[in-house]
């Protein structure tokens, strides 16, 4: 059985009293996409570069193929890194910045040119641009030239530090979907930095979120999705309900009931039920597009709010509903299929319906 | 060029009059200088532009005057005679009212037309408290009988010896220069023609007359063989006069009172110029005199003769023969009575005649500039 | 990579161009035309006289001399610009990299260095290089022979001096073009497994070539006009062609010469800095950071 590729364990990081890191652990399999997220400043770029070699962590184990890392030089590491800035070398054409980890491992000119080509190919770069510089290119073909330079000596782990955080969207979209796409044809693990849980969820096998240097969750996209570990999980992705209830554990799972559904109570069943629940600010998270308008009766089991429409916003695909109920201090946001009628207008009094059973049960 | 404005020898105190000039830009800002000046001073009665060597600059001589006379007077310092010459040739002497410099540039103003000539006449008082060698008919200062100017500061030119490591009598030739025992002894004095001069004489070729090509050449052999056993040739006095005085030069050869006299003024009595003995029959001192001079600029203004008569008058003559930063013998005789004994022992009084006697008189040679070229090729060969 | 590509007849071009354009024409092409014109006369009796002829030059590619000062000062000045740049470098680089929590303090230094009269350092180091000086005192306490060195009044004081005033320059212009280098550049050589040393000189030396060539060229055109150190230091032993000029100028008040040694010494120094450009700058790649 082949063991991790990146085996971390309890990795801790001062900068002098301040501590970015407090005891970081995380495996990263062969082949796997694995993305660090979180908000600035939650160490996850810190990870990276220690990842890399360009910062020696305080304390904790950190072992990459099976070698401990303690001491060795990002020269001598199987990891490559694409920088946020990409850091081409702006004085050396596109050929020689592929070749740059070729050259540097004495490899012969004839097969460092075709390995460039190749690399080329791989990324859909026109063979003319070999003797183009950086500052010739546009900012998506920079991006895949720094993906070559980073790849062309077949690294053991690609480290990404947030590469795409200055294109714009459209862009971001399709060389997203092109990463997806590499990472699937080579087979090389990646570790993809990020602060935008939407990219991590489209790209990475496993996500990992990080909050103030702890690890809050690792876990597949939809364990993150639709399992989060906490409330600051559930909300960093797009937007989402939470619903105050009381929560009773039993054996099938737990009963809860809320104040503003007087005498309804639900069975959730233990799947639902974070582990990690507790007494004190217990909710029920309920995502957008688990939600309906009821008109008429409700479904067996379903929980309906009263309230009124606040704002609409028609998306497209999806039209976005806010609803203000009384008793609940946000509106409630309903992502609902879109159509050309219009189901609610502003003001208008409607009747929200989601099923509880459906729902995840967590707490702060 | 770089540094241009850089004026070397202030720095230290003292000024090498013949040397360190200020390259174009310190001209100019003089000039700029001497203009705001001329515009702050426009309530004066009126106003004079001097160009002059340092020293007769000093406030302790200006401003009597101005004061006396209601009048401003604006500096121009002189950093080369020859390039103040060529100054007022290409046009300035408009602008000018006097000027004072080495003699023979003076003397060669009158002629060339942007000096007035002067009435001898006119300055009987002057001339009559002068030292008979000074009085009028004054040839040094005359063309075809016509005189410009009056005679204001000299000296004399001939080696200037450490005693506290030299005989005087060592020196009673420049042989020593050439001498292997003084090599890298020698510091000659990068003053344009006034390190030439000696030694020409010195190789029996007297450069106030006219020089043939063999003359010529014999100037290029005593120029390359001193060359040979000179430590160092030295534009600035300062630099010259340290090395004189911690012992790594033994003499200054193109300097003479106007690089002792100021040493000894403050104290280092130790140091003395002479004049070396006659060689076969040519004199080897040379004497070197500054006049001063009327500029011709169509206005010519009484008050300009007026400052002729109040710069050689006794008390300002004293005052001229005293500066800080050189020290120099005056023509008025009755200037000597108001030296004291240390100021007389300073400027070599006792000596001054003895040094005049065994003299040349200091004009243009006639082949100045073939010596100056034949310099510049032997210096660049060095 | 956006240049509009703009037409010259465009007014809101020449409009802006204008000024510069007449001040140098006015500040330097013009007293240049001068100077050339200078050069077809003659001096006579210290004055200029306008006769149009060729004299003067005649006089200057006749006279091997002043080839030999010419010579002898560019050769100086690639000297100066060698030592400097090997002093300039290290210093700079220890500045901007491992010294960087005393940024402010240096920057201060190096700008009274700049502040401090030349003059004046100059004649300081006649206390240091003379016989009887500082120099020669600690070599001496350090159990070497008495006056071993012999260094003031030589070409070699000359050079001590020259560097020593100039060396600042490249100092500062090898400093600033160092730390405009993204850090991430060096971090990305070392990630693609490059060793130190090879990262400075694949990633670093290249990247501050602007600051090294401008801090050569200001130290090379100053080392031209080298004026104050062969005249305190020098003695004689390495006249150089500033002095050569003024002399011509000044002394011997033959303009016409010395504006032609001007000419001689402008067209040296250019074509010294075309050719060591054209050597140096063959490929030179579009200098603009990827980001």
């Amino acid at each position: 059985m082949v063991g991790p590729i990146i085996d971390a364990a309890d990795i801790v990081k001062d900068y002098g009293s301040a501590r970015a890191l407090h005891g970081v652990s995380l495996e990263v399999g062969a082949g796997e996409f694995l993305a660090l997220v979180g908000p600035s400043g939650c160490g996850k770029t810190t990870l990276l570069k220690i990842l890399a070699g360009f910062e020696e962590p305080t304390g904790g184990r950190l072992e990459i193929q099976g070698k401990d890392m303690r001491g060795v030089p990002a020269a001598n590491r199987p990891t490559r890194i694409v920088f946020q800035k990409l850091a081409l070398f702006p004085h050396k054409t596109v050929a020689e910045n592929i070749g740059f980890p070729l050259k540097l491992q004495k490899v012969a000119k004839p097969e460092s040119d075709s390995r460039v080509r190749a690399m080329l190919d791989l990324m859909h770069l026109k063979p003319e641009y070999l003797t183009r510089y950086p500052a010739q290119l546009s900012g998506g073909e920079q991006q895949r030239v720094a993906l070559a330079r980073a790849l062309v000596s077949q690294p053991g782990v690609l480290l990404l530090d947030e590469p795409m955080s200055a294109l714009d969207a459209k862009l971001k979209k399709s060389l997203q979907a092109e990463l997806k796409k590499l990472h699937r044809e080579i087979g090389t693990s990646f570790v993809l930095v990020t602060h935008d849980l939407e990219e991590a969820m489209m790209l990475a096998d496993r996500i990992c979120v990080m909050r103030s240097g702890h690890v809050v969750q690792i876990g597949t996209p939809a364990d993150i999705y639709y399992r989060p570990a906490n409330m600051f999980v559930a909300g960093f992705i797009g937007e989402t309900n939470f619903l105050p209830v009381t929560a009773t554990k039993t054996a099938a799972g737990a009963t809860v009931t809320s104040p503003l559904i007087p005498g309804a109570s639900a069975e959730i069943p233990a799947e639902h039920v974070s582990p990690a629940l507790s007494a004190a600010g217990t909710a029920l998270l309920v995502r957008p597009e688990s939600t309906r308008f009821v008109k008429g009766d409700a479904s067996p089991g379903e929980w309906v709010l009263d309230g009124e429409v606040e704002e609409y916003f028609i998306k497209g695909a999806s039209t976005q509903y806010r609803i203000r109920v009384a008793g609940l201090p946000a509106a409630v946001v309903m992502d609902l299929p879109g159509s050309i009628v219009l189901p609610a207008r502003v003001g208008e009094s409607v009747r929200v319906g989601f099923q509880p059973a459906h729902a995840f049960l967590l707490s702060e | 060029m770089k540094k241009g404005t850089a004026d070397i020898g202030n720095t230290f105190g003292s000024i090498g009059r013949r040397s360190v000039l200020k390259g174009m830009g310190g001209l100019g800002l003089a000039a700029v200088a001497g203009n705001f000046l001329a515009s702050r001073d426009a309530r004066a009665a009126e106003s004079l532009n001097y160009m002059c060597w340092e020293g007769y600059n000093a406030p302790s001589i200006l401003e009597p005057f101005q004061k006396q006379k209601d009048a401003s007077i604006s500096i121009d310092l002189i950093t080369d005679s020859a390039g103040g010459f060529a100054k007022l040739a290409a046009g300035a002497s408009r602008d000018f009212d006097l000027v004072s410099s080495d003699s023979p540039w003076i003397q060669r103003m009158g002629p060339a037309g942007f000096c007035r000539f002067i009435d001898e006449a006119d300055f009987a008082g002057q001339f009559a408290e002068f030292y008979p060698q000074f009085r009028a008919p004054f040839a040094p200062l005359a063309f075809e009988g016509k005189a410009t100017g009056l005679p204001t500061r000299w000296g004399w030119v001939g080696p200037t010896v450490n005693t506290k490591f030299d005989k005087l009598e060592t020196w009673s030739s420049y042989a020593p220069v050439f001498d292997s025992a003084y090599k890298d002894k020698i510091c000659l004095l990068d003053w344009g023609d006034w390190p030439i001069m000696p030694l020409a004489l010195y190789a029996g070729i007297n450069p106030y007359e006219e020089l043939d090509e063999a003359a010529l050449e014999e100037v290029r052999k005593v120029l390359r063989a001193a060359f040979k056993n000179t430590r160092a040739i030295v534009a600035d006095l300062a630099v010259a006069q340290k090395g004189l005085i911690d012992g790594s030069f033994r003499a200054l050869i193109g300097g003479g009172t106007y690089a002792t006299s100021a040493l000894r003024m403050k104290g280092h009595d130790y140091i003395q110029s002479i004049v070396p003995e006659p060689k076969n029959g040519l004199k080897q001192g040379i004497i070197w005199m500054e006049a001063t001079g009327l500029i011709d600029n169509g206005k010519n203004s009484q008050i300009a003769a007026d400052f002729l008569k109040y710069i050689v008058s006794p008390e300002v003559a004293k005052q001229l023969a005293i500066t800080e930063a050189t020290c120099n013998l005056v023509p008025n005789s009755k200037a000597e009575a108001l030296f004291s004994e240390e100021e007389k022992k300073a400027l070599q009084m006792d000596y001054m005649w003895t040094a005049w006697d065994n003299s040349q008189f200091h004009t243009v040679a006639p082949n100045i500039d073939d010596m100056l070229a034949i310099w510049q090729e032997e210096l660049a060969a060095r | 990579m956006q240049i509009e590509q703009k037409s010259w007849k465009d007014p809101v071009l020449i409009a802006m161009v204008a000024p510069l354009a007449i001040v140098m024409v006015v500040f330097f092409l013009i007293p240049l035309l001068m100077t050339a014109v200078l050069t077809f006369q003659t001096t006579q009796y210290y004055r200029l006289s306008w006769t149009w002829n060729l004299k003067i030059w005649t006089e200057v590619f006749s006279k091997p001399h002043y080839w030999t000062i010419m010579l002898r000062t560019v050769g100086m000045a690639v000297v100066c610009v060698l030592l400097c740049v090997l002093i300039a470098y290290p210093a700079a680089y220890a500045m901007a990299t491992r010294l960087k929590s005393y940024k402010t303090q240096i920057q201060i230094l190096i700008i009274f260095a700049f502040l401090t009269d030349a003059v004046l350092k100059t004649f300081g180091w006649i206390l240091i290089l003379d016989k009887n000086g500082v120099a020669n005192w600690l070599l001496m306490h350090i159990g070497f022979p008495p006056e071993m060195l012999n260094l003031l009044f030589s070409p070699a004081g000359t050079m001590i001096g020259m560097v020593y005033n100039l060396v600042t320059y490249p100092m500062f212009t090898i400093y600033l073009s160092l730390v405009r280098i993204d850090r991430d550049l060096v971090l990305a050589a070392y990630d693609a497994g490059a060793s130190r040393l090879r990262t400075f000189f694949e990633v670093t030396l290249p990247l501050s070539r602007p600051g090294l060539y401008s801090g050569a060229v200001l130290v090379f055109v100053l080392s031209l006009g080298a004026f104050l150190e062969p005249r305190v230091l020098g003695g004689g032993t390495s006249p150089l062609a500033s002095e050569l000029i003024r002399q011509s100028f000044e002394t011997r008040v033959n303009w016409p010469l010395g504006a032609a040694l001007t000419l001689v010494l402008i067209a040296i120094g250019a074509l010294t800095l075309a050719v060591s450009a054209a050597l140096t700058l063959r490929r030179r790649p579009n200098q603009r950071s990827a980001a």
